[in-house]
């Protein structure tokens, strides 16, 4: 009896300390969901637009033109060992302003910044079936990342593109993470090409819907890439996508396939093809043919006749990515089947997108090159446009 | 059934007597709940502390610090990333804000690009645009922005170190991923640029937060690390510092878990009290079934559970009133955590089991423990024998003497283990609880022998009533004792800490009287009152220094700097001809300290420092500084109370030399003859209006307003005291109520025989006014002597200092009549409950 008392006193007690207890903790949250990605993409206004012709000049323009909302310095390569062991590289620095020009000027703080720098570096070890993405961001402030004309020079962190230490128009590649690092060095074997009309690349019907856009289609490229604690002396060939703009994409725009080859007999090819919401490609696709002495001859959307040979299912996500492609261009006499070194060649980074070695087998040539494929997954587009 | 029956013995009679009961439970109640009060304060400062610090440590393990407050060059960071390829590293710059509803924020300044490994709550919803390069920009948590009603893109007025600013709420923060949402509602978020901007640290940051994996690639780093950064950059264990911050404000909380103990143990003897009244009562019950065949040990539990019950009842009152006491009390605690050592804000309570388990089992053992006795008294009654009372009473006197000489023995005891605890202060305490205990042993000798030498006095005095109410004093020790030994203990406590409390209150203000030698004073406000490196822009320094009717002007720098054994608080000043009067010396020669002042390796040392860093004069300390550690010679150990942490004080060539800090903190300025100093003042704040709202106070504004935070320290003190007077005060009153119903039969003869319901009510007062002489008499050596334990012992050992002890009677008359006013008053009731009694009743009862 007594014990009942007892107990029951106790355990009113136990009840009643519970509640309090329960009461005193905090209650649950609901977070509101933003991603990075959509942040980046942000608002047009107030920015440079490439509306006009204009006249590039060097080494200024491998500088940044920060008015601009976003502007890349693109590297591309196939490499290989003295024994034929072939790497694949991607290194791009991006340069993203995320307000526009004279926002915050003034401020007393250096870290006080509107450009924001992307870095993706990927490594393609065809040997080892293995495909390496990184991806960083720094603010291109106190040091962290930016880009200068003179000595010309773009960074994020160590993740370095420069001029090599005899001068331009050389250049040096460098970028390391824990155990895959590349240190190249490029020397062009052509001159600079320019994209489009003069460097104004159209990409849409809307005014300033384009980009500046050059490139150095063929770099005579050496060096060491390092894998597993190991480095490898490679040579090869690279490729380099110089563009800055600040709108390009028309509303109805969903992505892009571009193509950039270099073949057996020294010349390159540049081709992208612009998909619109309905499937077709639409008309501002286009692209040139640079012969090894640096004659460019334009290809127009007709030029060129594309078809997909098969698909690849991304194990990430929804994207289904095409995997092999005819490529033809009656006019250069070209018939290309291009094939990935490696079916998985996705950056799953904050943009989604498949950047790729590719091997080109043709009738009379062959060649490597590099495939881009954005818009076909759950990220609709690069927040940059191109 | 013959346990039914003792159950139903137990609770008839504690029916019977409900105010026994409810008193009893009230007593257990109060001691509970100032036990759960000040430890749910304590406990909800000390968590929000720790999770508003792991809210901003996130998951670093590491984190590289400067050699002072002022922390590290920015460039740092960048080279860390660039050249030394360290990838999990963070940039942060911290500091404090005022809300306009004067409450503060931490303002956390992040990269957000860095922030993904340590605090990924931060990079979530954010527009890096409007982040990185608006100025003023701000995140903040949901919950905080609606309490204030603002919405993204809205804007807010803030002050840091009283220079205003407009922040814009650039977007909230999400709590998943951070690890307190609670803690999150009191940051700001801003980038490391405006976080600069803000707090006016341009070209700093507060510390790199590192992530350094454990094993040899850990090791490597660090050793790498410590071997590439500049002199004074150390890096540290994210935990350690935290600990270290935490660690500063230990001794303020033992102190007061100490205060709240003294409450339950006055409670105890409340319940022991009540417990050996019912026992005593119910002898001839328990003889008689003892006789019915009921053993000892049924007779044993049954009074050790009715104490459960009440300690039950009394710890639910108790945790209950606990929950609302430490509401109260949170406030007072928080404030004084916030004027002595760190900013903390606590919105919310934090109950964790440990407290409830602590609670319960302090109600419930104290409980039992005091009931101990009594149920071993009430097994002691023989089977067959009814025994009278007197007898027991008899019995108490008769072993009052060997109480006294236990008290004795253990005062003795208590006493030694004071000399011999060393420097712990938990120790201390215990040895400060057994000298409380001896006097409580003491007590009932003390009672009789008084009651003694009080009889013919009151006699004279009083006649009859005046003699019985002496004699009654004895006759009814069993009760009469430990009323009196709570209520003694109780006032002895109010006088202890009260002499304690004004002693230093003396000793701060004579110290201040010279301390404080020029007219006026400039200081940036800072969040917390007695540490921080707030510091005056320049250009408002400039504008003092030159305003007219200023004769000389004096800096003082105050700024943390890191030190092997932890951070210590470094303060650099220009000597003026006066600064020596301002400084006292307890150890070294002040000319020989003063002459080598500038030398560069001379520095003074307060008495708290000294005494927690065990440092003699002619002993070296060392400091990191801006050209890495550095040793420095104590040439002078000063009495200064502004910090329990200590001080080390150096000047400021000295500081120039190994700090490339040329900031101040405050500057002591000197009016021109005839220069009114009110005037001055006035024309001072003029002066730098709308630039800094900078506190800028005359020599006597200071001093007042160091006494008000002084004062403002002790408000918990006060209120604990308070609370354990309120305790004795209902075991005064439950020790009256139970004479009363002790003496029913006598006052029924003494009301047969003529007595009139006046002279009776006269008796009850007279003995009640008696027993709070007694206690008050009794309690003022055991308060001189708790005096004298808490500033020679407890105070040294807690804090260091020197304090001179204060004699004023004021204090000791104060608890004299405390004691005979709660006496009467607790008398009251009984009183006039004994005048009413029907004599011819209480007759006939048995």
């Amino acid at each position: 009896m007594r014990l009942r008392w007892i107990i029951l006193t106790l355990l009113l007690l136990a009840c009643l300390f519970a509640g309090a207890y329960r009461l005193s903790r905090p209650a649950s949250p609901v977070p509101p969901p933003l991603t990075t990605a959509q942040a980046l993409a942000g608002d047009t206004v107030g920015y440079a637009r490439a509306l006009v012709v204009r006249p590039f000049r060097f080494p200024e323009d491998h500088g940044p033109h920060p008015d601009f909302k976003t502007e890349w310095w693109y590297f591309t390569g196939n490499v290989e060992t003295a024994e034929g062991r072939h790497f694949g590289y991607e290194l791009t620095l991006f340069r993203i302003a995320v307000a526009p020009p004279g926002t915050g000027d003034g401020r007393a703080s250096a870290w006080a910044t509107r450009q924001v720098y992307m870095g993706h570096f990927a490594l393609t070890d065809v040997e080892g079936r293995h495909f390496y993405p990184f991806e960083r961001f720094s603010r291109g402030a106190v040091g962290l990342a930016g880009a200068q004309a003179a000595p010309f020079r773009v960074w994020l962190e160590d993740w370095t593109v420069a001029e090599a230490p005899g001068g331009l128009p050389a250049l040096q590649l460098r970028a390391a993470t824990d155990d895959v690092g590349i240190d190249l060095h490029l020397r062009p074997l052509k001159p600079v090409v320019l994209q489009g009309d003069r460097g104004l690349d159209r990409k849409g019907a809307g005014a300033g819907n384009a980009s500046y856009y050059y490139s150095l289609t063929r770099l005579e490229t050496h060096g060491t890439v390092r894998l597993g604690g190991e480095d490898h002396a490679v040579r090869g060939l690279s490729w380099m996508d110089r563009e800055w703009s600040t709108s390009a994409l028309d509303g109805n725009q969903v992505g892009w396939d571009w193509f950039a080859l270099q073949l057996s007999d020294g010349r390159d090819l540049m081709f992208y093809r612009l998909r619109e919401r309905s499937g077709r490609a639409a008309p501002f696709s286009h692209g040139v043919v640079v012969d090894p002495d640096g004659t460019t001859r334009p290809l127009g959307p007709e030029a060129v006749a594309l078809t997909v040979g098969d698909h690849w299912q991304s194990p990430r996500g929804a994207a289904r990515y095409p995997s092999r492609w005819r490529l033809r261009v009656p006019s250069e006499g070209l018939d290309l089947d291009l094939a990935p070194l490696l079916a998985d060649q996705e950056l799953p980074g904050v943009v989604r997108y498949w950047e790729g070695a590719v091997r080109v087998t043709g009738q009379a040539v062959d060649g490597y090159g590099y495939v881009e494929m954005t818009g076909y997954g759950d990220n609709p587009a690069l927040p940059v446009p191109e | 059934m013959m346990k039914g029956l003792l159950g139903r013995a137990g609770r008839r009679y504690l029916r019977q007597h409900p105010w026994l009961l409810g008193l009893s439970v009230l007593g257990v109640a109060l001691g509970v709940a100032v036990v759960v009060g000040i430890d749910l304060a304590n406990g909800s400062a000390r968590r929000a502390f720790e999770r508003s610090a792991e809210t901003v440590t996130g998951r670093a393990t590491h984190q590289i610090i400067g050699a002072t407050g002022r922390g590290l060059d920015e460039a740092l960071y960048g080279r860390l990333r660039r050249e030394w390829g360290v990838r999990e590293a963070a940039p942060v710059v911290e500091g404090y804000v005022t809300g306009a509803d004067g409450r503060p924020f931490q303002v956390l300044g992040v990269d957000p690009f860095a922030e993904a490994p340590f605090r990924p709550y931060v990079a979530r919803g954010l527009d890096p645009g409007a982040f990185m390069a608006r100025p003023g920009t701000v995140l903040m948590a949901a919950s905080a922005a609606a309490r204030r009603g603002l919405a993204p893109g809205d804007t807010f007025a803030v002050r840091a170190e009283g220079v205003r600013h407009t922040l814009t709420v650039a977007g909230l923060l999400t709590t998943d991923g951070a690890p307190d949402a609670e803690a999150l509602s009191g940051l700001l978020v801003a980038d490391v640029g405006t976080a600069q901007e803000l707090l006016g640290r341009v070209g700093r940051l507060s510390r790199i937060d590192l992530r350094v994996p454990g094993g040899p690639a850990g090791e490597a780093l660090l050793a790498r690390l410590t071997a590439a950064l500049p002199g004074g950059v150390t890096v540290a264990r994210s935990a350690t510092r935290t600990r270290t911050v935490a660690q500063m404000s230990r001794a303020f909380e033992v102190n007061l878990t100490a205060l709240s103990l003294l409450a339950l143990v006055v409670g105890m003897f409340l319940i022991y009290n009540t417990m050996t009244f019912s026992v005593v009562q119910r002898r001839p019950l328990i003889g008689r079934l003892r006789a019915l065949g009921v053993t000892r040990r049924e007779v044993f539990f049954m009074v050790l559970g009715e104490a459960l019950l009440i300690g039950g009842a009394g710890t639910v009152v108790g945790g209950l009133l606990g929950l609302v006491l430490g509401n109260g009390l949170v406030h007072l605690v928080t404030r004084t955590i916030n004027d002595l050592y760190y900013v903390v804000t606590v919105r919310q309570l934090v109950l964790t089991p440990v407290i409830l388990l602590k609670g319960i089992g302090l109600g419930v053992g104290a409980t039992v423990l005091a009931a101990l006795a009594p149920a071993r008294e009430a097994t002691a009654a023989p089977a067959a024998a009814v025994l009278q009372r007197s007898q027991e009473e008899s019995r108490m006197r008769r072993r009052a003497p060997a109480l006294a000489l236990t008290g004795l023995g253990l005062g003795a005891l208590g006493a030694a283990s004071l000399a011999w605890a060393g420097q712990g202060l938990v120790q201390s305490y215990l040895a400060l609880f057994a000298v409380l205990m001896a006097f409580a042993l003491l007590t009932p000798a003390a009672v009789v022998g008084m009651a003694r030498g009080l009889t013919p006095v009151m006699g004279r005095a009083f006649g009859l009533p005046g003699r019985m109410a002496a004699r009654g004093l004895t006759a009814a020790l069993s009760r009469t004792g430990v009323a009196v030994a709570a209520l003694m203990i109780a006032l002895a406590a109010t006088i202890g800490v009260g002499v304690m409390v004004d002693s230093f209150r003396q000793t701060v203000s004579v110290w201040l009287g010279y301390a404080l030698q020029a007219d006026v004073y400039v200081q940036p406000p800072s969040l917390v009152v007695r540490q921080g490196d707030a510091w005056l822009r320049p250009e408002v320094v400039r504008r003092l220094i030159q305003t007219p009717g200023v004769a000389a002007a004096y800096s003082v720098r105050r700024v943390t700097v890191a030190a092997p054994d932890g951070p210590a608080q470094l303060v650099a000043i220009d000597a003026g001809p006066r600064t020596a009067a301002a400084f006292r010396f307890k150890q070294g020669k002040p000319a020989a300290a003063w002459a080598a002042f500038d030398d560069g390796s001379t520095v003074l040392v307060s008495e708290p420092y000294a005494f927690r860093h065990h440092l003699d004069v002619g002993d070296t300390l060392r400091l990191q500084s801006d050209r890495g550690l550095r040793a420095f010679v104590v040439r002078g150990v000063y009495y200064d109370y502004a910090s329990d942490q200590g001080v080390v004080l150096m000047s400021r060539a000295t500081y120039e030399r190994y700090y490339d800090d040329r900031e101040r903190s405050g500057l002591a300025l000197y009016a021109e003859p005839g220069v009114e100093v009110p005037v001055l003042v006035e024309r001072l704040r003029a002066r730098v209006a709308g630039l800094q709202s900078v506190f800028i106070r005359s020599n006597r504004a200071l001093r007042d307003a160091s006494l008000e935070v002084f004062d403002r320290t002790f408000t918990v003190t006060v209120v604990l005291r308070l609370l354990a007077v309120l305790v004795a005060f209902v075991g005064v009153m439950s020790a009256l109520m139970a004479l009363q119903l002790e003496q029913a039969r006598t006052v029924a003869v003494l009301r047969a025989n003529g007595m009139t319901p006046g002279q009776v009510g006269g008796l009850v007062t007279l003995q009640t006014g008696l027993m709070g002489l007694v206690a008050g008499v009794l309690s003022m050596p055991l308060g001189l002597a708790l005096a004298f334990l808490l500033i020679h012992v407890i105070n040294r050992r807690s804090f260091g200092w020197t304090m001179q002890m204060d004699l004023s009677p004021g204090v000791p008359a104060q608890a004299l009549l405390l004691a005979l006013v709660a006496a009467l008053l607790a008398g009251l009731y009984p009183a006039w409950r004994m005048a009413r009694a029907h004599p011819a009743r209480a007759l006939r009862e048995p």
